[in-house]
């Protein structure tokens, strides 16, 4: 809108109005209370006056104009309510009818049925047509009944599609589409994934992807985008699609990785029944990807969720009070020594969770052994990665660079709203260089893909980086993709650049070269002057050092052999600290060291092979068959607690308490403030996260006592320790293998999705299509010359050991290759090796 | 059922033929139809693998490719038979039963209009006229007329085009 220039003054229906130069009649006229009926138009998406609803009758003009697409124009005199276009929206209006179901419209029975419909029978009997899960929220029906329509003068056609139910996450029955075109400009114009286009002309014209295509195949992220701006029940969410309007939104941060959108969810009844993406300026701008839109609800809502404490005894399982809970605790714990106990949290639960389990550790047990599975996540990378975190660059930086490089990153399902942006800033002529080995999301859009073959990515960085210092201006070698021109352009693109931002994926994070190309990328940003993306998967990655629960890390993420801050904390909690733990970290469990008490704060066991005397399981859903625990503890999820999450940027952002939780379940750190006190511990009063949010303030500048914590700007956090990595030591590689047979190159990488240690596709439904784990992924031409269908077990040798995983066909994944994600990665080393397949039972 | 999992069957042509047809165009959004119809040309329909090559070039979603391309009728997406019949529709062959022998030759090779037999042999379609009205109604195969066609001669006339 340009502020210079003045306003236009126009008359709409003999009112005199002002509006800004460039605006519509529509923008002027609902800016000033006169409302136009609409279909199509949607703010934030392109006029497209498809629908016609929004004619007007201009003075001088020979034809009626949409008001969508009409610029006001000075001296204009519109008029939206004369008889003649009211009868003609009415006629176009039933043209849409004649193509979508219209029982809740047109109905003889109508006025009785809606008399009737509350009936006083006991029994749930469904009176009323039910045919459209949009009813009483679809913006057709609205317009419809504002109109008055409840007749339909023209033959009825209709087109009897089928309803296509084959995706995750939502169903589409374009039967009731009215091509009003809000999914497909959602999609090309603010998504810009380009799944959804008009196919084929005229009567026949209908949506979606190329061919026959599902979604799942024509690239589609499921943001769901398309099914929020819907106006009627073509596109509707699986999960919510019969569940009516909500009672109630509340805005919440999302717990699923560490870009930390901000949520609307819908509650209804105390129940989570929908998430969509709040307006929020600064992080997510409106946009989810499927796991905060789809899974979240999916997740929170189970009919599974624990509700109660239950101990076993013997083999039985029994539940019990927390009353018995805390007993049972408080006797086991005050017997175990405190090298014997060991407390793993997962980097999914609030910060406050996460100060408070290590404040029990440190006080209660007297033990530094608390730790979190991001340790393992990132294996011999986590140091290397926790310093990277300090030189994070906001968000925003994204659109102010000149040259983005991505290093394995692959937003279509996880962080698609950085892919969002991402394509925004390629649109301003940013030049977006990717390194990854597979196809990608940003295959077509990438200036420079530079593909390095599995294993190789570090030699790749390594000759980009000699040719992006001028001291070896020269290339030195053959460079380990081969491909010297797009290395040499790459190389000038970064020397030339000022600004220059690289984001991270978790790609190559298992991979034994991590720590080398987080290394290599670091000096490149010391060359080029680069900002850093690190886009952890964990949602609260930096509230976990900034709580503490680490076996090297204090409060305010301070290492622990810092004197000054380890006597604060001994002033703070009035006792003396046990002295700095010896090397016990996370992966003494995944090496099989035995402890007396395990408390699975969020997590799953390391290994089916329980490494505990006690197994002490606080979780959100119960423990998987093969996991024996001891003592289970029903938690609050994250909708159900406050709290606070900490993102990748550094930003705090509020976690709010949507609904209670089922049953008799607790927020982490009031079922861990309760076996305090019940052992007797001094310290644990609390009795809301604000107060421990006061407590942390006095170790943390994070949380330091400020008017508003969750509009401050993001603080990267600085970790100034060493994290140690003692990974057990995995199978060397053997040179060659028994037989010379077909030899492949295996990556594997830890599950990325998931959520307090259970991989999304466990409660998910939806995820299982979208998220695989534990498959083996494949090239197609690799799987066809091996006799392999999709779903055949396959063997996978690798020196003396095999292994068995289902086999997927992957397209993406190149020739020569395998890939599987798994939960027990960190076990498989060398990671990638050389490895033969065969068919299993053959 | 999921294209990308599954390998795909006939993308046998040689990459290079695309190297060599893209060669003449700049590889910009607007020479899209352009190059559909040289595509068109070259292959006789627009096939995946077409798109997604195109897609490659021109660096487009393939969506949005199939979306402009379905547009036009011009473009066909299935292989055509190498017999094209065309049963004439206009308004002579039309009163003389064009639509009882386009519905007949429709039974007899198990298609419907617009597509080819599953052994690609006849490709099957309606045109409007083919300009020989005297001789309704009218199947041309190839480029050969059958004038006054009778719905019992089609299996003959198919029998002997074989």
């Amino acid at each position: 809108m340009n502020t210079e220039q003045p306003p236009i003054t126009l008359s709409i229906d003999n009112r005199t109005v002002t509006a800004a130069r460039g605006a519509t009649i529509l923008e002027a006229a609902r800016a000033h209370g006169i409302e136009i009926p609409t279909l199509c138009y949607l703010a934030g998406l392109s006029p497209h006056g498809g629908c016609r609803m929004c004619i007007v009758e201009v003075e001088g003009v020979r034809t009626f104009p949409t008001a969508c697409t009409t610029p006001v124009e000075e001296g204009m005199i519109v008029r939206t309510r004369t008889a003649q276009i009211e009868a003609m929206r009415r006629d176009i209006l039933q043209l849409f009818l004649t193509e979508h179901t219209s029982s809740c419209l047109v109905c003889d029975e109508k006025a009785e049925c809606k008399e009737f419909m509350p009936t006083i029978r006991k029994s749930g009997v469904t009176t009323g047509c039910r045919y459209c899960p949009k009813d009483t929220l679809c913006e057709l029906q609205a317009v419809a009944e504002s109109m008055g329509i409840d007749r339909i003068d023209h033959p009825i056609y209709y087109r009897n599609l089928r309803v296509e139910t084959e995706d995750p996450f939502y169903d589409r029955d374009y039967n009731l589409c009215i091509l009003c075109g809000r999914c497909v400009r959602m999609c090309q114009e603010v998504r810009t994934a380009n799944v959804l286009a008009y196919k084929n002309r005229g009567r026949n014209t209908i949506i979606g992807p190329a061919f026959h295509r599902t979604h799942m195949a024509g690239g589609c992220e499921f943001c769901g985008a398309c099914v929020a701006v819907c106006p009627t029940g073509a596109l509707r969410e699986k999960a919510r699609a019969w569940e009516g309007k909500p009672d109630r939104e509340e805005t919440t941060t999302c717990s699923f990785c560490g870009v930390g959108c901000q949520l609307r969810l819908l509650v209804k009844d105390d129940r989570v029944i929908g998430s969509l993406p709040a307006d929020d300026p600064v992080v997510n701008q409106g946009q989810l990807c499927v796991k905060g839109r789809f899974c979240n609800t999916e997740l929170v809502s189970g009919y599974r969720r624990l509700r109660n404490p239950y101990a076993r005894y013997g083999s039985i399982p029994t539940e019990i009070s927390w009353d018995q809970a805390t007993a049972l605790m408080a006797e086991q714990l005050a017997t175990c020594p405190p090298e014997e106990f060991a407390l793993l949290a997962s980097t999914n639960c609030c910060t406050e969770d996460l100060y408070v389990a290590q404040k029990f550790a440190r006080v209660v047990m007297r033990s530094h052994q608390v730790d979190t599975t991001a340790r393992i996540f990132y294996g011999p990378a986590f140091d290397p990665y926790l310093r990277l975190l300090g030189r994070s660059v906001p968000l925003s930086a994204l659109s102010a660079a000149e040259v983005i490089l991505a290093v394995g990153l692959d937003s279509r399902f996880g962080r698609s709203v950085v892919g969002v942006a991402l394509r925004r800033t390629l649109k301003q002529g940013i030049r977006l260089i990717t390194v990854n080995p597979h196809r990608h999301s940003y295959s077509l859009l990438a200036q420079i893909w530079l593909q390095p073959p599995s294993g190789g990515e570090a030699g790749l960085l390594r000759s980009l980086l000699d040719r992006v210092q001028p001291a070896a201006a020269a290339p030195a070698g053959a460079s380990a993709a081969g491909r010297d021109s797009d290395l040499g352009e790459a190389a000038r693109l970064l020397r030339e650049s000022k600004r220059t931002v690289i984001m991270i994926g978790s790609e190559f994070m298992q991979c034994d070269g991590a720590a080398e190309i987080l290394a290599i990328l670091t000096e490149l940003a010391d060359a080029t002057g680069a900002g850093f993306m690190p886009l952890p998967a964990q949602n609260n990655l930096v509230g976990s050092l900034t709580a503490g629960a680490y076996p090297e890390a204090l409060p305010g993420g301070v290492p622990l052999d810092d004197d000054a801050h380890r006597r604060l904390a001994e002033q703070i909690w009035g006792v003396p600290l046990a002295p700095a733990a010896g090397s016990w970290n996370a992966w003494q469990l995944w090496a099989g060291q035995r402890s007396r008490v395990l408390y699975l704060l969020g997590e799953l066991p390391p290994t089916p092979a329980v490494p505990a005397d006690f197994l002490v399981f606080q979780n959100i859903y119960p423990p998987e068959p093969y996991c024996t625990a001891d003592l289970v503890l029903p938690a609050a999820a994250a909708t159900e607690s406050d709290g606070t999450f900490i993102n990748g940027e550094g930003r705090v952002q509020l976690v709010r308490r949507a609904v209670p939780p089922p049953g008799n379940a607790l927020p982490d750190w009031e079922i861990l403030c309760r076996i305090a006190r019940r052992m007797g511990a001094a310290g644990f009063a609390f009795t809301s996260a604000e107060e421990i949010r006061a407590e942390m303030g006095r170790f943390s500048d994070a949380y330091r006592r400020e008017a508003d914590l969750a509009r401050r700007d993001p603080r990267p956090f600085h970790w100034g320790g060493r994290m140690a990595d003692t990974r057990p030591g995995g199978r060397a590689e053997t040179a060659a293998g028994p037989a010379a047979r077909e030899t492949y190159r295996l990556t594997v990488s830890a599950v990325e999705h998931s959520h307090r240690g259970f991989p999304l596709s466990v409660w998910v439904e939806g995820s299982r299509m979208l998220l695989t784990e534990g498959m083996l992924e494949i090239n197609p031409d690799d799987a066809a010359a091996a006799g392999i269908a999709p779903g055949d077990p396959v063997t996978v040798v690798c020196g003396d050991a095999e292994m068995t995983w289902p086999a997927k066909l992957h397209r993406d994944q190149p020739p020569g290759t395998l890939h599987a994600a798994l939960r027990e990665c960190a076990c498989i080393r060398p990671n990638p090796q050389t490895v033969s397949i065969r068919k299993a039972h053959v | 059922m999921n294209p990308p999992d599954t390998p795909t069957a006939g993308a046998g042509t040689d990459p290079p033929d695309y190297q060599e047809l893209f060669r003449q165009f700049k590889g910009q959004e607007g020479e899209l139809i352009s190059i559909l119809v040289r595509v068109q040309e070259t292959f006789g329909y627009i096939s995946e693998e077409s798109v997604r090559q195109i897609s490659q070039f021109l660096r487009l979603s393939e969506n949005q490719i199939f979306g402009v391309a379905s547009f036009f009728s011009k473009f066909r997406f299935d292989e055509p038979g190498r017999k094209s019949i065309k049963v004439c529709m206009g308004t002579a062959c039309h009163v003389h039963g064009g639509g009882f022998l386009s519905d007949t030759l429709g039974w007899q090779l198990g298609i419907t209009v617009g597509q080819s037999t599953k052994d690609k042999r006849f490709d099957f379609q309606r045109v409007n006229c083919l300009g020989c009205c005297a001789l309704a109604p009218v199947v041309q195969i190839n480029e050969k007329i059958h004038a006054r066609t009778m719905v019992t001669q089609l299996k003959e006339i198919l029998q002997n085009r074989e």
